[in-house]
């Protein structure tokens, strides 16, 4: 057996597997490195989102089309519930985690109750090929690609717009930023309707892969908090991605010789011990590693 | 003696006055009555109530004295319930093995909440992280026992069952004495008495102090001391064998446990009760316990499909409009009446 093959193979197990971590946790990580709160309806979003595309695509829209209008669909959804609910929790974090829980509560139910317990899927896009023994989907080639240019796409918005720089301001110091001049009630708002488009995105654009069904945003839940968690708080898109890495790498040969469960647990172990290692997440230890290295090259 | 009356009648709950503790012996009495007047199948309904109380005491002490939130007690529940099948079980020919099955199951939580209250206490990780964290090992727990269906998951004789779940658990009995019935009843009223005497005795003591200390103000308590850490494990690994009680009655009750009681479901069940109530006083959670479990039942067992819908928006209501719990602020209210009807008797 040639090995080129083989280590193609683990490469795309594990590009695979690193996309589904990210975008799994990308609507969480914008919420909670702006606005230091935790969405636990995040999996709801992801499955307005899924829903969305769905509905959408068996009307007859193209699939690349309703993934777009997923994402505005649950960042509505994300503009009312922040207008609503979420903002009178800010500076409360455990009360903002239990108030989504419990509109996570009323969604999956909800949803069970008006749509049924599931819809007819999507079929994966895009065919597979193979190399050697091996076969690809060229659909999770593109969700790794997908994947690689939302972090670009995060990367620009949050430094080279206008946006970036009153979030970032609003992040630091809220109360200065106000007497500056941002809105900060606006910059908020914004922020949670980008998350929760980001997790309607995800959802859609996972859609294809999963069932469709009210409570099928659960599945999302362990491997996005865990990927969070890891990633800590200092700087979440760097985090994010790091972890999903790091993640992937164990998740990768443990899921394919023990199969996916013993995957999952794996997932769980591994953060334990990182967050006992690194208490802040992988982004703080990051960030120190760094300022370390900036400060010995100054002097 | 009277340390223990000065204990219990401190300030860490409400209901310290004449008329509330004579309130109180009613209700306890119509409680010992009630059977007498009813059906056995009412008896085991209100059974279930009782039992998850012990539940909602563990949340309301770890979240409301201790400050820590945990999403995932519904874990050690389910731990608990499935040591005691698989122990009680295999014991079956044998008087003491329901016995082993309450020590086994109440060991195998503590277990699990040690390990697990380890690595994120010992670690000192930010608040947000421990709900999270123990919401995902319920989930994990759940899908583990999901796929045991097969016949080469059984321990000793008793089969795991998968999502059919672990069936024929036998009842609780003390030296041939089998617990079933109207004498069930009664144990679960006992344990939930005991229960809810021993935390207002432990709130009101020097640690309980303490701990309110830890949830005001970390630092500060560390600083004068006090190892915070070792405090918060110590509460966290009590409040999950509380939440195993209540599995072990739960599994003695129904004799039968299926993964979906460890499920994202049940996991919220246990945080709105102590939230409705109002998480700083132990009573409000064991009242509103009972009625949210008396509502939710009597809701599904009618079919009713929006029962979930409205305990959700019950919570979402609570936490916008009464951050403090229904229950306290309705205590609240209720006292300022009653003193201002007594003030002038009082010195």
């Amino acid at each position: 057996m040639d090995v080129m093959p083989l280590v193609l193979s683990l490469l795309y197990q594990f590009g695979t597997g690193a996309a589904f971590l990210f975008l799994a946790a990308l609507g969480l990580v914008v919420i909670l490195g702006m606005m230091n709160i935790i969405n636990l309806a995040h999996g709801e979003l992801m499955m307005i989102g899924a829903y969305t595309a769905t509905l959408t695509y068996h009307a007859g829209v193209p699939f690349w089309l309703s993934v777009i209008l997923s994402f505005f669909v649950a960042a509505a959804f994300g503009a009312v519930l922040e207008l609503l609910i979420v903002r009178r929790f800010y500076g409360r974090q455990l009360g903002a985690l239990v108030v989504t829980w419990g509109v996570s509560l009323v969604l999956g139910q909800g949803t069970l109750l008006f749509f049924g317990p599931f819809l007819p899927s999507i079929g994966i896009p895009g065919g597979s090929f193979s190399y050697g023994d091996f076969s690809f989907s060229a659909y999770w080639l593109i969700l790794v690609l997908i994947s690689l240019l939302l972090i670009l796409g995060l990367w620009w918005l949050y430094n080279r717009t206008p946006y970036g720089l009153q979030a970032k301001a609003t992040m630091q110091n809220a109360d200065m930023a106000r007497s500056l001049g941002v809105r900060t009630p606006l910059i908020y708002t914004l922020t949670f309707s980008l998350g929760a488009g980001l997790a309607g995105l995800s959802g859609a654009l996972l859609a294809p892969t999963v069932t469709i069904a009210p409570f099928m945003g659960q599945q999302f839940v362990a491997p996005a908090f865990i990927t969070v968690v890891v990633g800590g708080s200092a700087n979440v898109i760097a985090g994010a991605v790091a972890s999903s890495a790091i993640l992937a790498a164990v998740k990768t040969p443990i899921g394919m010789a023990f199969g996916a469960f013993s995957g999952t647990v794996a997932l769980l172990l591994a953060a334990l011990i990182i967050i006992r290692i690194m208490p802040n997440g992988i982004s703080a230890s990051l960030q120190k590693y760094f300022n370390r290295r900036a400060g010995g090259a100054m002097r | 003696m009277k340390t223990i009356i000065g204990l219990i009648s401190g300030g860490g709950d409400i209901g310290r006055t004449r008329v509330f503790w004579i309130g109180f012996g009613v209700i306890v009495l119509l409680f010992l009555l009630y059977p007498t007047q009813t059906s056995a199948f009412r008896v085991s309904n209100v059974s279930y109530y009782l039992l998850n109380i012990p539940l909602g005491l563990g949340m309301a002490l770890l979240w409301g004295y201790c400050g820590v939130l945990s999403f995932g007690h519904v874990a050690y529940f389910g731990i608990a319930g499935y040591t005691y099948g698989v122990i009680a079980g295999n014991m079956t020919e044998n008087p003491l093995g329901p016995l082993a099955g309450v020590a086994g199951g109440l060991l195998a939580s503590a277990f699990i909440a040690g390990i697990f209250g380890y690595f994120v206490f010992y670690a000192r990780v930010q608040k947000w992280i421990i709900p999270i964290l123990t919401l995902v090992l319920t989930l994990l727990l759940e899908t583990f026992l999901g796929q045991t269906a097969g016949y080469q998951w059984r321990i000793g004789s008793v089969l795991l069952g998968g999502y059919n779940g672990m069936t024929g658990i036998p009842w609780f009995q003390l030296g041939g004495f089998v617990f079933e019935g109207y004498s069930f009843y009664y144990l679960c009223l006992f344990v939930v008495l005991a229960c809810y005497f021993s935390l207002r005795m432990l709130v009101n003591s020097n640690f309980g102090q303490v701990i309110v200390a830890i949830r005001e103000d970390e630092v500060r308590t560390e600083l004068l001391g006090y190892d915070i850490r070792a405090r918060q494990w110590v509460v966290f690994v009590l409040s999950a064998m509380l939440a195993g009680l209540s599995g072990l009655l739960y599994v003695q009750w129904g004799n039968y446990i299926t993964p979906s009681q460890v499920g994202l479901l049940q996991a919220a069940l246990p945080v709105i009760w102590a939230a409705v109530g109002g998480t700083t006083s132990l009573l409000a959670v064991v009242i509103s316990a009972f009625t949210l479990n008396w509502v939710t039942y009597t809701l599904s067992s009618q079919g009713n499909q929006y029962a979930m819908v409205i305990i959700g928006t019950l919570l979402v209501v609570t936490m916008l409009f009464f951050p403090r719990g229904i229950v306290v602020m309705v205590a609240e209210r209720l006292g300022r009446l009653t003193t201002r009807r007594t003030a002038p008797s009082k010195p």
